[in-house]
């Protein structure tokens, strides 16, 4: 199969949207490509993503807690997925690839031209020795490739790199090739590095990525654009700050007044805080994973363990007035399917969710279900929840499906829980209902697979890895199983076909959509992701996908 | 002389009990650094290799106990103090802490000294014209301001001084990022500025305790025989009050402050957080946080000593200052 070469194939598109007669200002992309204009260099952005903590100048790209400030800056990966625009490949070190037949191996031409940030060329000897770098340090494997994804061998010919699987593998594409940051050879094979990459600091990193790192302290990180860099034209962006916000209140305040141009945090009541404050403020936060109610299945849990009862709770839900009251209407209203919609919008079945009876809530339905499981006036059902405490948004939506819940006979006590203490009962088990958001994926398939697959579960008491919920299905886990070894629309329809055991079984009741959350200022920077061009997943946390935008963004002023 | 050693005695019983508190209790909380680094990570990465990492960086969970703690003590006195396995996971601890003591020191240390020095004055001279129009005002606004929240202090003075005046002062970070840092006028001017809306909070906050006590002792003061005799000798009004009875009264009032340069160090949790400000106490919060055990230990040894040491000296002034301690030990 050979790679799609999105954004490549151009149409003329007035994205640029100013007034200026000067054709560098429109931009050359196709309607979800990642946007390749020519554009002036110049200008500087200044990036305001609450990190919760103060830097400490290290960019080993493997450690997770540094990695957002150097993966897509400094580092990049073979190819670019893009998980807003239906898996949309741009190719990045890797100019393209193949796959075998039987989907176990697969061989990446490796881009020629391409330079270290010191000078030396970049080479298929690089990916080979990055990726044999994690199987001989597994503390670097975070995507578990060599250990869970099933990865044999990586070995590189010429200016091919061909890794090999023991199983079809087009599913762990994503994670091994667009998370994974490539690393010099020649930097990682001497001294400290060589000797501890786990622990190796890295403060000066050579990387092939748009930018390097000029200046860092504690409180802020000055990136400028490497003059070397592989892409013709590109970045435009010459200088981006990058300050260490401990609190949103903070971040969010200036980001209200301009100060910084880039936001990746929510902002409480947006219209009057930032929106108002200037016309060129604006926000646009898809959704990527759901934010679920798992209830407790397991036996021990008489009442949430009893299919009527979740069926219930799923029913007297008013998920739009949650999304409005709790979220603000910044986050849009979940489905029982489980499918995160408009983003995974080919993979939902609003038919079957309608036929369930899902699509709007249903309060005598519910009454129904619980007098069938033994509950009703006589015998309220008492449920707790827990979730994070500091969550405001969380705590409001629990609010509202706390007095939708009461309609129905179920009393609700809310547990504000320390991250510690929750984090704790969640894996454990221990709890009636908790509120969480997994991590999503490229596809519906990932965030199902979390939820839903029974080798994720674990006994109570002890640790379960995401099926918190403790759900077991022999069917779906087929299901979740045959996934990855077909392709197209049968994917569709396995994803179609776990949404309907979704509602049918209800092991977890996704209620809003959790979003990227992202604000952006249009006064100096143009080019920036949108809803009409999801190039790339908006807020500043997402690698790689911050490379992507920070060198397809460009300086209205640095324009002649 | 046999009191000095004591309280020597004293300080080093009470520095080992609390050492050993510091390493037990944060390993009684619920929550492991393996379980935050997953929640940090959005449970995105694998579960062992985390476990792996963490093990590379230094933590060993399934040590003895025993051992650990000896290893503890150990690396507590001698300056090993390992690097943090949380947010920051890597940096060593001595250089995340030579990164915000300063700033806290600086910060919150010259607003308590001010704190102090203000409310004294106005204590001192509130006691001296007690019914005037000063008494009157002065303590009851500030003893009013001492018990609003830290945090309510500074959202509003950043709400009057910040947002509302189009950024006359700036409500985040302790200087601005795009000077570099030096002994220049510039970065120093950036440094002040920053520090005043932190500064104030704390002002406003802390004067009022000082104001109270200083104004109750400075009224007793005054009804003593000396300061009677003083007037009947026919000295001025100032003298009197500078040298007779503020002098006396103040005394109380030193101990007091002395223990609160102790608490310096641990910083004002919430004015740092409010304002973005990097000190060490908004490191302790996130080193809760984070179940970051080598951080938590040392903040808290330093917290501990500055507290101990502070109490000490404050010890060693009373027996100097007062003859009384000396004979009653």
């Amino acid at each position: 199969m050979a790679l799609a070469t999105v954004g490549l194939l151009l149409s003329a598109c007035s994205g640029g949207g100013t007034s200026s007669t000067s054709s560098s200002t429109e931009d050359t992309t196709g309607p979800t490509g990642v946007p390749s204009g020519n554009h002036e260099k110049g200008g500087q952005v200044t990036i305001v993503n609450v990190a919760g903590q103060t830097w400490s100048c290290q960019f080993n790209p493997f450690n997770p807690a540094v990695f957002q400030q150097s993966q897509g800056f400094v580092y990049e990966p073979l190819v670019f997925v893009n998980i807003l625009n239906d898996q949309a490949e741009t190719p990045l070190l890797a100019s393209s690839y193949t796959w075998s037949p039987d989907g176990k191996s697969v061989e990446f031409t490796i881009r020629d031209g391409v330079k270290w940030s010191d000078g030396q060329p970049m080479t298929a000897k690089d990916v080979e020795f990055t990726f044999n770098l994690l199987k001989k340090t597994p503390a670097l494997d975070t995507y578990a490739l060599w250990t869970g994804a099933g990865l044999q061998s990586v070995t590189a010919a010429g200016n091919k790199v061909t890794m090999q699987f023991a199983a079809p593998a087009k599913v762990y594409f994503f994670n091994f090739a667009n998370q994974v940051p490539i690393v010099p050879e020649h930097v990682w094979s001497t001294g400290e590095a060589a000797a501890h990459p786990d622990t190796w600091a890295d403060d000066k990193p050579v990387g092939t990525g748009a930018f390097t790192v000029n200046n860092c302290n504690p409180n802020n990180i000055e990136y400028t654009a490497n003059p070397t860099y592989w892409q013709p034209g590109k970045p435009y962006i010459q200088t981006v700050e990058y300050p260490a916000y401990l609190d949103n209140g903070p971040a969010n305040l200036d980001l209200a007044t301009g100060k910084g141009q880039w936001g990746s945090q929510f902002i409480p009541n947006i219209k009057a805080f930032y929106l108002d404050k200037s016309p060129d403020n604006h926000t646009w936060s898809p959704p990527v994973t759901s934010v679920t109610l798992y209830p407790n299945l397991d036996p021990s849990h008489a009442a949430t363990s009893k299919l009527e009862v979740r069926q219930a709770i799923a029913m007297a839900l008013d998920r739009s007035k949650i999304a409005l009251v709790g979220e603000g209407g910044q986050e849009p209203a979940a489905n029982q399917s489980g499918v995160v919609t408009p983003t995974f919008d080919k993979f939902f079945d609003s038919a079957a969710v309608a036929s369930a009876g899902y699509d709007k809530p249903n309060t005598d339905k519910a009454k129904e279900l619980l007098a069938k499981a033994g509950y009703g006036p006589d015998h309220p059902l008492d449920l707790s929840v827990i979730t994070v405490t500091g969550y405001t948004d969380w705590d409001a939506s629990l609010a509202v499906v706390k007095q939708q819940l009461a309609a129905v006979g179920i009393n609700l006590t809310v547990q504000d829980l320390a991250q510690q203490t929750y984090d704790d009962k969640l894996y454990t088990g221990d709890f009636d209902l908790a509120y969480y958001a997994p991590p999503g994926g490229p596809t519906p398939y990932y965030e199902m697979r979390l939820n839903l697959y029974s080798k994720n579960s674990a006994p109570i008491g002890q640790p379960a890895s995401s099926n918190y919920s403790r759900y077991s299905n022999p069917e779906v886990d087929a299901l979740l199983d045959k996934y990855p070894v077909v392709d197209g629309d049968a994917q569709v329809q396995i994803v179609k076909q776990i949404g309907d055991a979704m509602m049918r079984d209800v092991p977890v009741i996704p209620v809003t959509e959790m979003v990227d959350w992202f604000q952006y200022n249009t006064k100096d920077i143009s080019g920036w992701p949108t809803e009409h061009n999801p190039y790339a997943q908006p807020a500043a946390f997402n690698i790689p996908d911050v490379g992507i935008v920070l060198s397809s963004i460009w300086s209205k002023s640095a324009q002649g | 002389m046999r009191y000095l050693v004591r309280r020597l005695g004293f300080f080093v019983l009470t520095l080992w009990a609390a050492l050993t508190l510091n390493f037990f209790i944060p390993r009684l909380m619920p929550g492991s650094p393996v379980d935050a680094l997953r929640t940090r990570t959005h449970n995105r990465l694998s579960q062992d290799a985390l476990e792996q990492l963490l093990a590379s960086f230094g933590f060993k969970p399934n040590a003895n106990l025993l051992q650990q703690y000896l290893d503890y003590l150990g690396d507590m006195f001698t300056g090993h103090w390992g690097v943090s396995i949380g947010a920051s996971l890597g940096q060593p601890i001595t250089q995340i802490i030579a990164q915000a003591l300063p700033w806290t020191v600086g910060l919150v240390g010259v607003a308590t000294v001010i704190a102090f020095v203000l409310g004294t004055l106005i204590g001192a001279v509130a006691g001296w014209r007690r019914g005037g129009v000063l008494d009157s005002i002065l303590p009851t606004v500030f003893v009013i301001t001492s018990a609003l929240p830290y945090f309510w202090v500074a959202l509003l003075l950043i709400l009057f001084f910040s947002v509302w005046t189009g950024g006359w002062l700036p409500h985040d970070f302790n200087y601005d990022s795009t000077i570099v840092p030096g002994w220049t006028p510039e970065f120093i001017g950036s440094v002040l500025v920053h520090a005043i809306l932190p500064a104030a909070t704390i002002i406003v906050t802390a004067v009022g305790g000082w104001i109270l006590t200083m104004r109750n002792n400075m009224i007793a003061t005054l009804s003593e025989d000396y300061v009677r005799m003083a007037r009947a000798k026919g000295l001025s009004d100032w003298k009197i009050m500078t040298g007779y009875a503020a002098r006396n009264a103040i005394l109380p009032n030193l101990s007091g402050f002395a223990m609160s340069l102790g608490f310096v160090v641990s910083g004002a949790i919430l004015v740092e957080y409010v304002f973005n400000y990097p000190g060490l106490g908004y490191l302790l919060y996130n080193a809760v946080q984070n179940t970051d055990y080598p951080l938590m230990q040392v903040l808290f040894l330093l917290f501990t000593a500055a507290v101990l040491v502070a109490v000490l000296i404050c010890d060693f002034a009373i027996v100097a200052l007062d003859p009384r301690a000396r004979a009653t030990s």
